[in-house]
């Protein structure tokens, strides 16, 4: 394989790797902070990227429609934590997961009745590339890395240099205590949870370009935000971002050498990493819930 | 005799009314129901027993439905056979992933299933497009041949092989219920340590009941492959996780006729709801949330304690019976 | 330490009365009742099971009571979500030792502050004046007396007027156990104090009274040097 094919693999793989990361943050940090497994993190994706949709055709600017794409996420995400997920914070594992799975359902629903069942493509910002050591580069996924590489940022600088993100650190650890110490952790989750929300929104919006929106998209990037997530280890961040690479670089370079079997990859090698690890790479030992 | 009776009365009710309900219902219909409900009965079992629910029941289902397709197709036209082959291969697809996805903790487990349903989505749409035909589906229906006694390639003939078949497995799992296996798995969801301390192995016995609710379900799929003739990967697509565990939940978790009646109103109401306002999602979708944060406790779930009151209350007896969930 | 004279009932800092507590099905506590007054130090004593630590975590609204009355201050505590009763004042030092080990001894007490906005880190290093090495040590790296003296340190942020301390000598060396000692001496003048332990020497050292707690129920209400001995307390239990 030559080394200009190689390398767009490569910006291909940390572009999708990206999405993935963007993705499983949220997923991450809610069942890290509130033990809850959010699948209608997926919603507020399909959501981000339809918004986008809608705005960028209306206004004529991705970016515009970006911005509306992840803020009505985030909107929508804050209703249902105060609808929802408020009421359900106590309970185990497996009732998060089901009620989560159908507002995500539910939430297709929606979609399919505002926008219809059909898939419709999102224009490309910019279609123009860039000369990367000799391979043309399309500089849209290179803008989505830069701006992967940004939120990590954002989030290391929040969680480890702000008050408020050393308690969502402390309450991953162990949030009785953190209550314990006047803390409002009500708000706290409220936080977090509009957080991953957004974060979700954001990956539906800068995709949205990459593929066509259709109301099922949640459901097909579910499987894979997942696998990045299991692998990673849910709970952890830095996890998180090793897992995305890892799993962008199998999912693009995988394509290069056998197309096939390099969607199936991730899943080999979560199975691989759950035998040796069964909370995943970076994931905490926690008690079974 | 008496107290045969007695333990198979519940199942003979359900079950003669289901074979009565032919005079007044479509006959697909039922047999659809019927099917349906042997799906899910293996996902109530898991989540109601075991405390595991799996969104990626599709896949065994598609195991069992390919099994019995690949056989049909290829091979032979014996439907029976057919079907067998589709349940040996549930159980060996089972009986690989068992082992692995039974020492997770019960959110991986529930989306390693799903990833599993996704990866053999993608097996049978692509990968081995060769011999499965793709999104073309394999079709197999002229290759069934009219067995004796029970014609199964007839539609009436097989509505009666799939009701014996649900009885069938109904008395499995009821007699599971009444096994030490069963109150085995109901302490596995509940106290595991001290289960262990007694001696049992929760490894042991979650793999156990993951064997049997999957290889349920894949003869759930063989008998879907019969009775349509036809097997395509939509079987097994992401979309299609949901109807098991919502049928679960509708029907109320972990009782014995929670997938009959969960069954029964989820079909009933996909038609009507279908021709009404058209957008399904929508409705099953939010149903599932007021379910859940309404108590969790499905139309069976409700109905049932108080039916038992009402029935047993002249016997002055409690009248608590297996098929009560057992408190968390 | 002399002890304080009886209080009137209404003078009472936190009184708790008729308390039953349950975990699901299972009952803890039955009927449970004490009473405490400024700057007093008192006990509770009981074996493992006993319910010690239920009741404190009742008191401070981790577990919701099934029945009977926690009133602090005037002001009734059942009901109240635990980061609400801190903020009036009660607060609650778990067992174990725990700290939240990936944050450093600085944050830890960053975090105690925040809530409180009582950034008088002072005091607490007057008591615990090692603290002050440890400040950008992480605390999972901390021993266990150290955690213990975080923990005890950061819930004095805020100056609370109750504390209430789950089991604090558990597996502590004799020279911290006795630093312990002079340091709830201290607190007790000025907050008061209910101190969950199984160190009965200790607690007959310090406290003004103390609860023997069996099974679920308060036993025996012991003031007075004579009543406090440990050989008193075991009796009760």
């Amino acid at each position: 394989m030559d080394a200009q094919l190689l390398l767009s693999g490569v910006i291909f793989g940390l572009s999708v790797g990206s999405i993935y990361f963007l993705m499983a943050i949220g997923l991450s940090l809610c069942f890290g902070l509130m033990r809850v497994i959010s699948l209608d993190q997926l919603l507020y994706y399909s959501f981000g990227a339809y918004v986008t949709y809608s705005l960028s055709l209306a206004s004529g600017s991705l970016w515009l429609g970006l911005l509306g794409g992840v803020i009505v996420a985030g909107l929508i995400s804050f209703a249902v934590e105060r609808f929802v997920f408020r009421r359900i914070y106590e309970r185990e594992l497996t009732f998060s997961m089901i009620t989560s799975f159908g507002i995500l359902i539910g939430g297709i629903g929606v979609i399919k009745a505002v926008w219809g069942v059909v898939p419709r493509p999102v224009p490309v910002p910019t279609l123009a590339q860039v000369d990367v050591l000799g391979t043309g580069v399309p500089v849209y996924r290179l803008a989505i890395v830069a701006i992967a590489i940004l939120v990590y940022a954002g989030i290391w600088l929040f969680l480890n240099r702000t008050i408020t993100g050393k308690a969502i650190r402390a309450g991953i650890e162990d949030v009785e205590h953190v209550e314990g110490l006047g803390i409002n952790v009500s708000r706290l989750f409220t936080l977090t949870f509009i957080i991953a929300g957004t974060l979700s929104g954001l990956a539906g919006a800068l995709h949205a370009p990459l593929i066509m929106v259709d109301p099922h998209m949640g459901l097909e990037v579910l499987a894979f935000a997942f696998m990045v997530v299991i692998i990673g280890g849910l709970g952890s961040i830095k996890g998180t971002l090793v897992s995305a690479l890892i799993v962008g670089q199998v999912v693009s370079l995988g394509s290069l050498i056998y197309a096939p079997l390099a969607q199936m990859a991730p899943f080999a090698i979560m199975m691989l990493i759950l035998l040796v690890k069964p909370t995943g790479l970076y994931g905490s030992p926690l008690l079974k819930k | 005799m008496a107290r045969a009776l007695h333990w198979w009365w519940g199942i003979l009710l359900a079950f003669t009314l289901v074979a009565l309900s032919r005079l007044v219902l479509p006959l697909p219909f039922i047999t659809e129901v019927l099917i349906f409900s042997i799906y899910t009965i293996g996902c109530s079992f898991l989540l109601g027993r075991v405390g595991f629910i799996s969104f990626g029941q599709p896949a065994y289902l598609a195991a069992g439905a390919y099994g019995t397709a690949f056989y049909l197709f290829y091979f032979g036209s014996n439907p029976y056979i057919g079907v067998l082959m589709g349940v040996l291969s549930g159980l060996a697809v089972s009986g690989l992933v068992g082992p692995l996805f039974v020492r997770l903790r019960s959110d991986y487990f529930a989306l390693v299933n799903l990833a599993l349903a996704v990866i053999i989505f993608y097996l049978m749409q692509k990968v081995l497009a060769g011999i499965t035909k793709g999104d073309n589906g394999l079709w197999f229906l002229t290759n069934i041949a009219s067995t004796p006694v029970l014609d199964i390639a007839s539609p009436n003939g097989f509505f009666v092989f799939a009701l014996i078949a649900a009885v069938a497995v109904w008395a499995l799992y009821k007699y599971l219920d009444d096994t030490l296996f069963g109150a085995c798995c109901l302490a596995t969801k509940t106290n595991e340590d001290k289960l262990e301390f007694l001696g049992y192995s929760n490894y042991a016995i979650r793999l156990a009941a993951f064997i049997i609710a999957n290889t349920t379900t894949a003869l759930a799929g063989a008998l879907y492959a019969v009775y349509l003739g036809f097997v395509s990967p939509e079987i097994t697509s992401p979309a299609r996780a949901a109807d098991p565990v919502v049928v679960t939940i509708l029907g109320g978790t972990g009782t014995l006729y929670g997938p009959l009646v969960g069954a029964v109103v989820y079909t009933g109401m996909k038609d009507v709801i279908s021709k009404l306002i058209g957008n399904w999602e929508l409705f099953i979708g939010f149903l599932l949330v007021f379910i859940m944060l309404a108590g969790e406790k499905g139309i069976w779930g409700t109905l049932q304690p108080r039916l038992a009151r009402l029935l047993f209350r002249h016997r002055g007896s409690a009248g608590t019976t297996r098929d009560e969930r057992p408190t968390r | 330490m002399p002890a304080s004279a009886a209080p009137a009932p209404d003078s009472a800092l936190v009184s708790v009365r008729g308390l039953n507590t349950a975990y699901g099905e299972s009952k803890v506590l039955f009927d449970v009742a004490l009473r405490v007054s400024d700057a007093q130090i008192v006990a509770c004593v009981g074996r493992n099971g006993a319910g010690k630590t239920t009741l404190l975590k009742s008191i401070a609204g981790f577990l919701k009571p099934q029945s009977g009355s926690i009133v602090f201050n005037g002001a009734s505590l059942v009901g109240r979500k635990p980061y609400d009763v801190a903020r009036m004042g009660l607060k609650y030092v778990p067992q174990d030792k725990r700290v939240f080990s990936d944050l450093t001894v600085r944050e830890n007490l960053e975090l105690g502050s925040y809530a409180t906005r009582d950034y008088d880190w002072g005091r607490v290093i007057d008591y615990f004046p090692k603290l002050k090495q440890l400040m950008d040590r992480k605390a999972g790296y901390l021993s266990g007396g150290e955690r213990q003296m975080l923990m005890i340190g950061r819930a004095l942020l805020g100056r609370p007027k109750v504390l209430l301390i789950d089991e604090p000598t558990e597996g502590l060396a004799p020279s911290i156990v006795s630093h312990l000692k002079s340091v709830f001496g201290e607190i007790g003048k000025s907050s008061a104090l209910i101190i969950v332990e199984q160190n009965l020497p200790l607690v007959c050292a310090i406290a003004d009274k103390i609860y023997a707690l069996k099974e679920g129920r308060i036993v025996a209400e012991l003031a007075g040097r004579e009543a406090m001995r440990p050989d008193v307390c075991e009796g009760f239990l």
